[in-house]
């Protein structure tokens, strides 16, 4: 089906909507857009577009659709999951020129932004008034907001402030026949007439359309933030912490964990001074009004003591603070400087759980003989494993990624989510059939059909396919190096 | 048994109270077969809420659906059949000093599966969200009888489409609500109010909501208490900001009056109520910023959400005059809750459908290819 021969025409007829220099189809200037952030798989498109206005992304979708050219939405590509992953005879859409921010409406705390716009650059342009668009992801000073509604994404600050959902009210989208289609509140009511089609297309994973505006919720800067480190001897303890702190009804702007492993690499690559002779760190931000914040933060450190803390510290001044975030923040490029390779898995199970899942984790890596680093949204149980591994010795890629993906099973088994903030994309779609029943998926699907009836845009992701997956959808098949008994499993 | 059920306006011929939800996915199995049309009531306290439905055959009651299914409540969620009816769910949060911040006319009677249906909200939903923000997982029963889930019991999880979020506000129109798993919050452990004489749209109210060490919880204008700040947290955070905006009130001669617990209670019961009562009911909403776009109901405006845009218009008399409600329309959501039998057929509930209508009558054909589930009581004959 995707296999079938593209018109030879096509690219002249695409470079005639976006221009010339915008229609990219040279075999060497396509390798830039072969991957996103999962970096493991590469596939070449066949073309590349980069249009300008809503009308030029109407017009290539139009183009695709009448060639049932596959359609693959792409923001700053800095997904994890093969959610901008190209599909092979099919066309990226990039919103790389759609980056302006077109109007802050602060008595209505909205601001509308072309999809392109890089995430902090919202704040940075409402700072001023102090206002600031609240979902931070760690890649916030590249990724887009097009690719943030397409991911839903998280963030540290979001056990507190809520997800890309939580924040996105209306949208302009592109849909897969080419129609413009405005969704979501445009008059600025609390909720739009009808479907929640603005609920379901955040984290839809480009699955439904592309969108060419965004109108975000702003929000205010809290009257004061308090940060807090805090060391412990073990996962154990801090996770302990982390349960001890939310039951206790506080809600942090942010808990974030790193265990030793996670703090060894961050110190290498940041030069904060964290000490290397711990067994986890928690970073903490407590936010709100000035005379709660200072009490929230008091108790929140008496329950750390009570759980063992080892040393508590509190940044001398904004410089020191934001390094320590800049810390965490760079967790997973660090983790560069204490292995050739790394995987990146996420997870999510119940806050309580913690400490034993992690205990679960260490285990699989101990049985498979890798190293696991965890550095984590601890606050909203979202787990980021990180598998290290060396892609030079033979078996240990699999093995790697055999051990992550049973810390998925792990997560599942406790009652949690295959993801948390990364999103299913191809990574994970054939995990979408161990959380999900047929029944379930068969009902999203209804969703897609809905406003994509042809399953043009994204084929392959987020949905267990035979061809993804083998001949059950969704059905766990074992790598063949498993089914060899060169990889034993648990 | 109860009196004859009509859902707006329709009496349907069957009246069926599956005891649990092995019965309501069979009794839905089987009007699906038979090619029947069905409508589910949680509470029976909206039941005028939309169109008439265009045919109805059975209502289904979830009533006795009532078990909480899973509590955690150091994970702060709670999972809960949609029959639960909000009395006996906060009774359950209470014990363990926490809450679900999802504001109802009736306590007593309305259910969590109504609530999402209908996207109930009140005062709170200024600090706290709507249930699309508390919502992280659902189990229905589509159309055709089958069970399908989505989200999760977890606050945190983006794996496969939002199915819950899709469910809030749908009217029962994509399937009965079996089950949802909610976010819970901790009791704040003081409450304060401020009453400030002031009509609704007032400058000392924008000053206030400007002010960074204020936090409230809710902000309510109503023609008899005025504008309503509620503060919950710790009581010296709460006693701080009550001074604060009194002190403001006092410099800007505003009359400002700390409510203390019973003229609070007073003030949420008097909300309730306006959300209960009435032979009209409609809610108006706009951008915050904008001005009150029906100007009849300014006057019968019974309680406002200034920061969140919407007015709650009620009363015996008609609020507005049609030809008022289509001129608001053009810039404002007037949606109408309850109206004379007299009126249907006049007045369309929801007005006209948004520009994504296609893709709303297209999600419905694949959820409902036959039409069965409460037809034509939701926007545009959905």
């Amino acid at each position: 089906m995707i296999d079938a021969p593209v018109t030879s025409d096509l690219p002249a007829r695409f470079a005639a909507i976006v221009g010339q220099r915008n229609a990219i189809s040279s075999p060497s200037d396509l390798r830039t857009y072969e991957c996103d952030g999962l970096l493991g798989l590469r596939i070449r498109p066949e073309i590349v577009v980069l249009p300008a206005t809503t009308d030029e992304v109407a017009a290539c979708v139009r183009l695709a659709s009448e060639a049932g050219m596959p359609i693959v939405p792409r923001g700053a590509g800095t997904g994890l999951s093969g959610g901008a992953l190209p599909v092979a005879g099919g066309v990226i859409v990039g919103t790389s020129r759609m980056t302006r921010i077109l109007e802050i409406d602060l008595p209505n705390r909205r601001m509308r932004v072309q999809p392109g716009a890089i995430n902090l650059d919202l704040s940075r342009a409402l700072a001023p008034a102090g206002y600031y668009y609240a979902p931070d992801p760690s890649s916030q000073s590249v990724c887009t907001i097009g690719g943030n509604v397409a991911e839903n994404s998280g963030g540290a600050h979001c056990l507190k402030y809520g997800f890309t959902v939580n924040h996105v009210v209306a949208a302009r989208l592109v849909t897969s026949d080419g129609s413009v289609v405005d969704i979501g509140s445009w008059n600025g009511a609390a909720d739009a007439l009808g479907y929640d089609l603005m609920g379901v297309v955040v984290g839809s994973e480009g699955l439904l359309g592309i969108v060419t505006e965004v109108v975000v919720r702003i929000s205010r800067v809290p009257e004061a933030t308090r940060t807090i480190f805090a060391t412990f001897p073990s996962t154990d303890e801090a996770g302990a912490a982390v349960s001890a702190i939310i039951s206790n009804g506080i809600v942090p702007a942010a808990i974030e964990m790193c265990d030793a492993l996670a703090i060894e690499a961050i110190v290498a690559a940041t030069g904060v001074d964290w000490p290397l002779d711990v067994g986890a760190a928690l970073l903490m931000d407590v936010d709100g009004l000035a005379i709660e914040t200072e009490h929230t933060a008091d108790a929140a450190i008496a329950l750390m003591q009570r759980c063992g803390s080892l040393e508590i510290r509190a940044p001398r001044d904004a410089a020191e603070r934001a390094l320590m975030w800049k810390g965490r923040k760079s967790a997973f490029a660090a983790m560069g400087r204490i292995s050739p390779n790394y995987h990146v898995q996420d997870g999510v199970i119940p806050r309580k759980d913690i400490a034993a899942v992690l205990r679960e984790i260490a285990q699989l890596g101990r049985d498979a003989g890798l190293r696991i680093a965890n550095v984590f949204h601890a606050g909203d149980g979202n787990l980021h494993p990180l598998v290290l591994y060396d892609a030079a010795v033979p078996g240990e890629e699999a093995r790697a990624e055999a051990v992550a993906g049973e810390i998925l099973r792990v997560c599942l088994r406790y009652g949690g989510s295959v993801t948390g903030e990364h999103g299913v994309g191809r990574d994970k779609a054939c995990y979408l059939g161990e959380q999900f029943s047929a029944d379930d998926l068969a009902t999203m699907q209804f969703v897609r059909a809905a406003f994509d009836p042809r399953a043009l845009f994204n084929p392959d992701k987020m949905f267990p396919t035979p061809r993804l997956c083998g001949d059950v959808p969704g059905r766990y098949v074992p790598h063949p190096l498993e089914t060899s008994g060169d990889v034993g499993r648990g | 048994m109860s009196a004859a059920i009509s859902i707006a306006g329709v009496t349907p011929e069957h009246d069926l109270a599956p005891g649990d939800r092995v019965q309501l996915i069979a009794m839905v199995r089987e009007l699906a077969a038979a090619k029947r049309t069905f409508a589910f009531a949680g509470g029976g306290t909206d039941l005028d809420f939309g169109n008439a439905p265009r045919a109805l055959d059975a209502v289904i009651r979830t009533r006795a659906l009532n078990r909480v299914i899973e509590y955690a409540p150091e994970d702060q969620t709670i999972t809960v059949e949609a029959g639960m009816r909000f009395g006996a769910l906060d009774a359950v949060l209470a014990e363990a000093g926490q809450m679900l911040p999802i504001d109802v006319g009736d306590r007593a009677q309305a259910t969590v599966g109504g609530a999402i249906a209908t996207n109930a909200f009140g005062s709170r939903r200024h600090r706290y969200g709507s249930i699309k923000d508390l919502i992280v997982g659902v189990e229905i029963v589509r159309p055709d009888g089958t069970l399908a889930r989505g989200g999760g019991k977890v606050v945190k999880n983006v794996a496969g489409f939002d199915l819950p979020k899709l469910m809030v506000g749908s009217l029962g129109t994509l399937g009965a609500i079996v089950s949802a798993t909610l976010r819970v919050f901790p009791i704040a452990r003081a409450t304060g109010a401020i009453a400030l004489d002031v009509p609704p749209r007032h400058s000392l109210t924008r000053a206030l909501l400007d002010d960074r060490a204020l936090d409230p919880m809710a902000v309510t204008w109503s023609a008899e208490s005025g504008l309503v700040l509620t503060f919950a947290g710790l009581e010296a955070a709460v006693d701080a900001q009550c001074t604060r905006v009194v002190t403001a009130a006092d410099a800007a001669g505003v009359r400002a009056s700390v409510l203390d617990a019973d003229a609070l209670a007073r003030v949420l019961a008097r909300e309730r109520e306006v959300r209960r009562r009435g032979a009209w009911r409609a809610t108006i909403a706009h951008a915050p910023a904008a001005a009150q776009p029906l100007p009849l109901a300014e006057r019968a405006t019974q309680i406002a959400y200034p920061t969140l845009g919407v007015a709650i218009v009620s009363g015996e008399a008609a609020p507005f005059t049609l030809a008022d409600v289509e001129r608001a329309r053009a810039s404002a959501n007037v949606v109408i809750h309850a109206m004379p039998g007299r009126v249907r057929g006049q007045l369309d509930a929801w007005g006209p459908p948004p520009p994504a209508f296609p893709i709303m009558r297209a999600l419905k054909a694949q959820f409902d290819p036959h039409g069965l589930c409460n037809p034509g009581r939701f926007i545009g004959g959905l």
